[in-house]
């Protein structure tokens, strides 16, 4: 910390003499050591916590034996891990790449300058303004083929009309991809349309006197304008699906089987209902690893760009 | 490009054809994309609509075939509240949302004032630095948390929810109150400065009066995130100290067929959301892009 005093401040501090000068001076640190000791402490002392623990037999209670990375190679061989990450990957990528797309689409619509814009705005975001704990709620009532669109489908006469992923343990997966995107592509819209208004209109009119279609001037001369804005929904997005949680237990609870796993469930079942504090604790170690690889490049471009401009 | 020159060349006669055409045809399609917009803010918003329906719905109507035409009742909302004591849980979600957002305000305050006015050329660093903290998985911290909470005897308790909530906040909190600090203008402070104006007095009198409205979406961020959070609150909590999100969770899954009263539950739930809905979206989308979109 004391090397963080600066030349400006070391030549304005003996300026103040006095005891309550010097007070004044150390304020600016003060207040701003709880927020960041919190996070120190609460958060990066945490994981490394988890990691030791990760190292260890846990069971039920921590031990602190320490086993190596058994309870990695154990993960490893555990078929119910791979089925969660792999679920990870699949919904993850689903889920990023059809709110971005839903969420330009419907930035897009907006943008064209249609009556009420506020309110169909205001209706676009509602959903991601609900906890994923109702969302889910709401999805398993309508997925459910007895109760939900199956069974209205079939009311207006199609028979034959089958929907049933939420029971079907291949495609449960999917179910929690439509509710996520149901909840988020609204504040990808808000991303999108913040960046196409910050676009100059002269561009646009420009492509338009060349003779530009809309579709052509959407594809060749604004949307290379959004990149960054592409970037950061990426970023927000990829970190709500690898937090995933609540919607898992609310939606499919997992199942049918453990079908519908993701790491975060995984880990809840593995450290909580089945007394393997070890084993979880080192799934979450893994999670954090793949939150990290996300995470440095964000922040190391973020940190570039600041620097640039 | 020399295509793109003919096609302009091609196409020049034909553009100002008839102004009245060509005007009749914007209107035409102006019509055809709001008939798009709302077809969409329709299915956006049927399942919530349909989840409120619901909630006015007997169980046996609930699960019949999807109709409109029913009676409303208001016998889920009464036995909710008499067989599971919503109250209860509903009271829960207010003390730990409004409870954890003062103290993370309480905290950020100072925080966000020295990092916005008293910048060091750490600051920016450690802003995002902190920042990052939010992007990690809770589940990262969760095992130690608990054992934490369970020797203490937090588990459970409010106490103990809003600590938690205060912790996950914190660094959007400090974030949000620092953007809207450094957008006033200095020449006032300076000005309250010269008027022999402490720090405490500078702070008080000048700062939070002015930044009111920021201070004031920051707040409603945070409880909008804590009222809706539901992964430490599943973990953390069972019966005592749970708020809305876990009682509908325990709801749905072991009593799933009472699909009308975890509607009414629901719909109470998020009631406070939906009417504040106007409100809170601009607060929800500049919290969750850290500040980028205002």
């Amino acid at each position: 910390m004391s090397t963080s005093l600066s030349p400006a401040r070391a030549a304005r501090a003996p300026v103040k003499r006095s005891a309550l000068g010097a007070l004044t001076d150390w304020i600016p640190r003060l207040v701003l050591a709880p927020s960041v000791a919190v996070s120190l402490f609460f958060v990066y002392g945490f994981m490394i916590w988890t990691f030791v623990l990760s190292l260890t037999n846990s069971r039920m209670l921590p031990s602190y034996d320490f086993v190596g990375f058994a309870q990695y190679a154990q993960l490893m061989a555990n078929d119910r891990w791979w089925v969660a990450a792999t679920n990870l990957v699949v919904f993850g990528g689903l889920f990023v790449g059809i709110c971005l797309v839903l969420g330009a689409g419907l930035a897009i619509l907006l943008d064209q300058r249609i009556r009420q814009e506020g309110s169909l705005r205001t209706i676009y975001l509602y959903p991601m303004a609900l906890s994923f704990i109702v969302t889910g709620v709401v999805w398993k009532w309508l997925l459910n083929p007895s109760l939900g669109l199956q069974a209205m489908v079939r009311g207006w006469g199609f028979e034959g009309f089958t929907f049933d992923w939420l029971v079907n343990p291949d495609m449960a997966v999917y179910t929690l991809v439509i509710a996520a995107v149901w909840q988020a592509s609204g504040f990808v819209m808000a991303l999108f349309l913040a960046g196409l208004r910050g676009i100059d209109d002269s561009i646009i009119k420009a492509a338009q006197l060349d003779g530009a279609s809309l579709p052509r001037i959407y594809a060749r001369v604004v949307m290379p304008c959004l990149r960054p804005v592409v970037f950061s929904a990426v970023m927000i997005l990829s970190h709500i699906a690898i937090k995933s949680f609540d919607l898992v237990v609310a939606l499919t609870g997992g199942g049918p089987g453990y079908a519908s796993d993701l790491p975060a469930t995984f880990m809840y079942t593995h450290a909580f209902t089945r007394a393997q504090i070890g084993l979880g604790s080192a799934s979450a170690m893994l999670m954090l690893g793949g939150v990290l690889a996300i995470l440095i490049p964000y922040l190391y471009s973020e940190l570039r760009s600041r620097r640039h401009g | 490009m020399t295509t793109a020159k003919n096609q302009t060349v091609a196409r020049a006669p034909a553009a100002p054809a008839t102004r009245s055409a060509l005007a009749s045809a914007l209107l035409n399609r102006r019509l055809w994309l709001g008939v798009l917009g709302w077809t969409l803010a329709l299915v956006i918003f049927f399942p919530i609509f349909w989840m409120i329906v619901t909630g006015f719905k007997t169980e046996a109507e609930a699960i019949a075939d999807p109709s409109l035409i029913f009676s409303p009742t208001l016998e889920n909302y009464a036995e909710v509240q008499s067989r599971a004591g919503y109250a209860k849980f509903a009271l829960n979600s207010v003390v730990v949302a409004f409870g954890s957002t003062l103290l993370a305000l309480l905290i950020a305050i100072p925080a966000a004032y020295s990092m916005a006015f008293l910048p060091t050329k750490r600051t920016k660093g450690t802003l995002l630095w902190m920042l990052s903290t939010k992007m990690l998985p809770p589940v990262g911290v969760l095992v130690p948390i608990y054992l934490l909470f369970r020797d203490t005897g937090l588990l459970d308790t409010r106490t103990g929810l809003v600590i938690v909530y205060t912790l996950m906040n914190l660094p959007i909190v400090v974030w949000m109150l620092y953007t809207f600090f450094k957008d006033m203008p200095k020449d006032i402070l300076e000005a309250g400065r010269m008027d022999g104006a402490g720090t405490l007095q500078e702070v008080i009198y000048l700062l939070l009066p002015l930044t009111l409205p920021g201070i004031a979406s920051t707040g409603l961020l945070a409880v909008i995130l804590s009222w809706n959070e539901a992964f430490w609150s599943l973990n953390l909590t069972s019966s005592q100290a749970a708020p809305l999100t876990a009682y509908i969770a325990s709801f749905s899954s072991p009593e799933g067929l009472f699909w009308a009263k975890l509607s009414a539950a629901s719909t109470m739930a998020i009631a406070p959301i939906l009417i504040f809905g106007w409100l809170t979206q601009k607060q929800m989308v500049r919290g969750l892009t850290f500040g980028a979109v205002k």
